[in-house]
């Protein structure tokens, strides 16, 4: 069993504007003290055609972690509007949040977000050049996608052959024929998503 | 004895090695294998016990699952208190779990809401010290130690005070050990292993008192455990896989002498487990009977390797019962519940059985009062058979007791001493935050710093510690470095467990500032304390009270059955399996049984009608209904669901129409005139318009308007559909001739034999089917479809799956010959039509046999001369309402009043009794009316008891029963249609009202020898 559970993330300031920076309260739960620091990214995925397009938004350390529950907030600011396909500027995307430990990954929450023009006229005709400023962010947080893997927590001992995929069943909340996305709790996406770090581990 | 085998426990289909009830009764834990872990499941005892529960979808059915053993977990055993669990497995770590108080339930993030665990378990400690798989672990009475063993062929003795502290490693096993038991009075622990030896071994210096290996001689290491028994009188200690003239054998050894005379004998394979109940018992006495004071005896049940299970009593000299083929895999564990009459047993194939007995079968269990009185007559005072009031006041006559004495008062110092901690902590709370303080402020005051390499680390803030109670020092074993802050951030597990931020103080995990709602949550248990005060206390409380005023026998019966002079075990197990074998308790009788059996017949299932005159009645209405064949089924439950239809089972083809004009054509349609050869049933007429009400709760009609509209020349029809006000509608380029509905389907046929199919709100849902010939009657039932044909064909589909249910079946068989008409058709919830004929007789249609079915008649005699009032279950029972019901309706009453009427020799009544019985069970299966079935079935079974058709009823019981589970299973349940009793199955084997009628079960193999020594 992992040794660090997520209890909850919470979605602060939500929705806010494309521009401000991304604000996550994490609690996750430690059942025994961890020799060293978790590792937690925001990844932005800026296009669902390509992972060239995906932003790591930030990437903290996060420790030291002894037995008990914990809570921090993540913040990490926006994506950079130039790196997302003007295509994809509005509409549906997604963001990941992601934790690791001895550059193993062993969870991954997904959150579709929704970015669009609050204004009704914007809305109807949007400019051929989205606008970034008018737009509007959107998470859908009641609706969050969690991957469990199973990793090695002990160092001394030799790493996992394969990263195990433990999707324990929670899945469940939005039915994979509908995800538009890539990646979004789908385990077959996960190493073309994160390449410079996922695949440490297998 | 009931039995019943709760399929929602299991480890998804893979083995299940242990199984411990909780001391209270309220819980069990499985261990087994994991998805690639060992699994440790808490599991509710009430779905068990209670089918009420089991049902209801508020109460859950699994507490808490742990996959933290890294490998297969072998053994699971609760302390005698309840508070704590040991699990011990593959992975050589043996982890004690207890409760955590202040997490509540919690949903797993992600997770959609549903509960994950309703109760926390957490691991409190992780003994290490085997080099290799730990196969059983046994608390010691009064929980004071706690012992392993394991394949490193050692046991260790922990001090369950002070985990991790290791009391002793016992050394001297040359085998893998595989499995434990306490001495009841805490003096011994014994130990069996693959070396082909049990030894004992002193509690009070951890010596070895004796090996016992003569009766496994024989033995080669086969088994997975071999889980030994002490009887709880403290008497005898009964082995497991043992061997006598090379048959498996379950070894019984005499504490006094550790003498070796006596075995259990009759399973074909080795014996895996042996599990004493807890309780002794006594016979109950009878009313009016003399009251002969009868010595207490023990009961114990005997697993194998041969998937079978026997129970035996002491004092009789065959097992009180016999189950075979309970499982598909070797049985790996047992677990008496406390009060000693349910048992739950675990196997290798997954899955577990509960039995439950009732005290006319066991005895009267003794009170723990009078069980202490037996131990201290036979033994002396001593620490584990005491209750606490008595040891305040008792001589002190062992060092262990002094000491135990000793930790008492420190306990009660420490307890008062932390309560003074506690108090004075809480008015510090006060000025602690409240979780929402803190969450506001949470990004400005969390200690952000740079690492070296100039990356950012948060520091986490602790929102509380685990509630790792007694034991939370395990976790600081190893404390972990880590940059800078490592010495600061061991915080303090001794006061208080929430820590909340301080901003003045960035790194303020030394300090303590407990708030008030963690106080509150920690209610009255001061932290620190040690374990054994709360669980003597827990244990000793219940029994103590005045010691004197009872009178019981303290001379324990000795084991009758080993008097037995049936000796020749060779010749005993020449007799063929068996599939159930009940005993009653009269051991009298036994004998004659036995010579009878010997001089008839040499099979398995004996019948004997003799002495049938001395056994109490029984057969009680009410625990016959109670639980068994539970046979409602699942399918028809769902499909009702979301449908508050009250007669949801079935809907009469009778449809109303409203339309004048279109009565008459629905008139013709349901009279349908069979010509002598050719039959031509009447087609509707066109008509302008007519409604069609579907339900009326809720209420439903269908409206339709023939050329109502032109479009283009083109003369459209519309159907128009109203649902409590909703209404949809839509048009067809045909005329329509008949419509017909239900709450999932709509569907109408039109003048071009086209047959149009409507979800219930509007949707096609199929392409016009095209009917082979004009349509005469069409009919809606769930999703069912049926079509009717001028032809006489009948084709009935179900368009939700879309499957064929019934291919263009000619009406022909049943309607040739005479100028029958169809006076009633009815299409069941499971898409049987059924057609009741203007002679009386009513059939249906079997889809999988492909043949009609004449499942009613009303000139029938065997119903009206059957007479089975005295198996009725009750009066409101008798009404069973259900598609048989509606056909036979009528008949059934006026049937069983002339019964009564006519004087006919009871034999011939019996025959025509069961043969009605029978014919209306078939009839209710092959409607796959699980309701009717049940009644029908109930009142059958209840009938072959009363009127002690054993053969019948033996064969019903192993229909029902069936293979009980697994592989060949799927291919039964199938003939069981109706879903109930698959997914909860349970049969009660009545021991009582088999004793009624002295119908006896013996297989000829079940017997103690007793080799007398030269």
């Amino acid at each position: 069993m992992a040794k660090v559970s997520v209890l909850n993330v919470a979605v602060l300031e939500n929705p806010s504007p494309f521009h401000s920076p991304f604000r996550f309260e994490i609690s996750f739960e430690c059942n025994e003290a961890l020799a060293d620091d978790l590792e937690w990214k925001i990844i932005y995925v800026g296009s669902a055609e390509s992972e060239e397009f995906d932003q790591i938004l930030d990437s903290v350390l996060v420790g030291p972690v002894p037995a008990g529950r914990h809570m921090f907030v993540f913040q990490a600011d926006a994506p950079n509007p130039s790196l997302i396909p003007e295509t994809d500027a509005v509409g549906v995307t997604v963001v990941l949040i992601t934790c690791t430990y001895h550059e193993q990954e062993f969870i991954r929450v997904g959150y579709y977000v929704n970015n669009e023009y609050p204004n009704a006229e914007l809305r109807e005709n949007p400019p051929q050049k989205p606008d970034f400023s008018q737009l509007q962010r959107n998470i859908l947080a009641s609706n969050p996608r969690v991957t469990r893997f199973h990793i090695n927590w002990d160092n001394h001992t030799d790493r996992l052959e394969a990263m195990d995929n433990q999707d324990l069943s929670l899945s469940s909340g939005l039915p994979l024929s509908c995800t538009p996305i890539k990646g979004l709790g789908l385990p077959g996406c996960i190493p073309g998503l994160l390449p410079e770090n996922s695949m440490d581990c297998i | 004895m009931k039995l019943l085998k709760p399929t929602w426990v299991n480890h998804n289909g893979k083995p299940i090695f242990s199984v411990d009830i909780h001391p209270d009764g309220t819980k069990f834990a499985t261990g087994g294998q994991g998805q690639d872990s060992g699994k440790v499941v808490i599991w509710n005892m009430s779905p068990v016990l209670q089918e009420d529960d089991e049902k209801d979808e508020n109460i859950p059915k699994m507490l808490c699952q742990m996959d933290n053993h890294l490998a297969c977990v072998n053994c699971v055993r609760w302390s005698n208190s309840g508070m704590y669990l040991a699990s011990g497995g593959d992975d050589k770590l043996i982890m004690v779990w207890k409760r955590a108080t202040y997490i509540g339930p919690s949903t797993v993030f992600g997770s959609s809401g549903k509960l994950a665990n309703v109760e926390q378990w957490r691991c409190v400690s992780i003994l290490r010290s085997h080099s290799g798989d730990v196969m059983d672990v046994a608390w010691s009475p009064h929980d004071a130690w706690l012992a392993s063993c394991s394949v490193d062929n050692t046991v260790v003795i922990w001090n369950a005070v002070k985990f991790p502290e290791i009391l002793a490693t016992l050394r001297g096993h040359s085998g893998l050990v595989k499995g434990l038991t306490w001495d009841p009075v805490g003096k011994y622990i014994a130990s069996q292993a693959d070396d082909r030896s049990l030894k004992v071994w002193r509690t009070l210096d951890w010596q070895l008192e004796t090996s016992i290996t003569k009766p496994f001689d024989e033995c080669g290491g086969t088994t997975h455990v071999l889980r030994l028994s002490w009887s709880p009188d403290g008497h005898y200690l009964v082995s497991a896989h043992a061997m006598n003239n090379s048959g498996p054998t379950a070894q019984i050894i005499e504490r006094e002498g550790w003498k070796t005379n006596m075995d259990f004998v009759g399973h074909r394979k080795a014996v895996t487990v042996v599990k004493f109940n807890p309780k002794i018992f006594k016979k109950k006495q009878k009313n009016g009977s003399s009251a002969k004071p009868s010595c207490p005896y023990c009961c114990c049940a005997v697993g194998s390797k041969d998937r079978s299970l026997s129970v035996w009593l002491t004092c009789l000299k065959r097992p009180l019962v016999v189950i075979h083929e309970l499982f598909d895999k070797s049985i790996m564990d047992i677990s008496w519940t406390l009060n000693g009459l349910g048992i739950l047993v675990c196997s290798m194939d997954g899955s577990v059985a509960f039995l439950d007995f009732s005290q006319d079968e066991l005895g009267d269990p003794l009170s723990e009062e009078e069980k202490s009185r037996i131990h201290q007559s036979t033994y002396g005072k001593s620490l584990a058979i005491m209750t606490e009031a008595q040891l305040s006041t008792a001589v002190i006559e062992n060092p262990e007791m002094l000491k135990y004495q000793r930790r008492q008062q420190q306990q009660l110092d420490q307890k008062s001493a932390s309560a003074r901690e506690t108090g004075s902590a809480t008015s510090v709370a006060v000025n602690g935050e409240s979780l929402e303080d803190i969450r506001k402020n949470l990004l400005k005051k969390q200690v952000e710093t740079r690492t070296a390499d100039g990356r950012r680390r948060i520091t986490p803030l602790c929102i509380a510690q685990l509630d790792t109670g007694d034991f939370s020092t395990a976790f600081f074993n190893s404390i972990p470095l880590s940059g800078s802050l490592a010495g600061t951030m061991l915080s303090s597990h001794s006061g208080s467990q929430l820590l909340p931020l301080d901003s003045s103080t960035p790194n303020s995990f030394g300090v303590s500032k407990p708030s008030t709602e963690q106080i509150a949550a920690a209610g009255s248990k001061p932290t620190g304390e040690s374990v054994g005060k709360d669980s003597v206390t827990a244990t000793s409380t219940p029994t103590a009270s005045s010691p004197s005023v009872l009178t019981t026998p303290s001379k324990i019966e000795p084991m009758k059955a080993f008097d037995s002079r049936f000796t020749e075990r060779s010749k005993a197990t020449s007799g063929t399996p068996v599939l159930t074998s009940v005993t009653p308790t009269a051991v009298e009788r036994l004998k004659e049984q036995n010579l009878v059996v010997k001089e008839i017949r040499s099979r398995d299932l004996l019948e004997s009608s003799s002495d049938s005159d001395d056994k109490v009645p029984v057969a009680k209405p009410s625990s016959l209904s109670k639980r068994k064949l539970e046979l409602e089924a699942e399918t028809v439950e769902k499909k009702k669901k979301g449908r508050p239809r009250k007669d949801s089972r079935l809907m009469p083809v009778s449809l109303s129409v409203q339309s004048p004009a279109s009565v008459t054509a629905e008139k013709d349609a349901l009279c349908l005139s069979a010509p002598a050869l050719a039959l031509k049933l009447p087609i509707p007429g066109p008509q302008r318009a007519f409604t069609l009400q579907v339900s009326s709760d809720p209420s439903m009609y269908i409206e339709v308007e023939n050329e109502v509209t032109a479009v283009g020349g083109v003369k459209l029809s519309r159907l128009k559909c109203n649902r409590e006000g909703k209404e949809w509608e839509t048009v067809l380029t045909s005329r329509i001739l008949t419509a017909a509905g239900s709450c999932d389907v709509v569907c109408v046929a039109c003048e071009k034999r086209t047959l149009s199919v409507f979800s219930a709100c509007g949707r096609r849902l199929l392409p016009p089917i095209l009917l082979p010939s004009p349509i005469s009657t069409l009919h809606c039932t769930g999703t069912y479809v049926m079509a009717l044909t001028a032809a006489a064909t009948l084709s009935v589909w179900d368009v939700h799956k879309q499957v064929l249910v019934v291919k263009e079946e000619s009406l022909h068989s049943i309607l040739a010959g005479s100028d029958m008409t169809v006076s009633q058709i009815l299409l069941t919830q499971h898409g049987i039509p059924v057609m009741n004929l203007s002679d009386g007789k009513a059939y249906c249609f079997n889809p999988s046999l492909s043949t009609w079915n004449l499942i009613s008649d009303k000139q029938d005699s065997l119903a009206q001369c059957a007479d089975f009032r005295s198996s009725l279950p009750s009066q409101d029972a008798m009404l069973c309402s259900g598609p048989l019901a509606i056909i036979q309706g009528r008949t059934s009453n006026s049937g069983r009043q002339a019964a009564r009427l006519f004087s006919m020799p009871h034999v011939v009544q019996q025959e025509t009794t069961l043969a009605y019985l029978e014919n209306q069970v078939a009839a209710a299966l092959s409607l796959q009316s699980s309701h009717e079935y049940r009644h029908w079935l109930l009142i059958y079974a209840r009938y072959l008891v009363n009127e002690g058709f054993e053969f019948r009823l033996r064969e019903l019981c192993k229909d029902l029963l069936g293979p009980v589970h697994g592989s060949t299973g799927s291919q039964w349940e199938s003939t069981v249609v109706v879903g109930a009793l698959t997914g909860h199955m349970e049969v009660e084997v009545e021991v009582d009202a088999i004793n009624q009628n002295a119908v006896t079960f013996f297989p000829s193999r079940w017997y103690c020898p007793h080799p007398i020594p030269a």
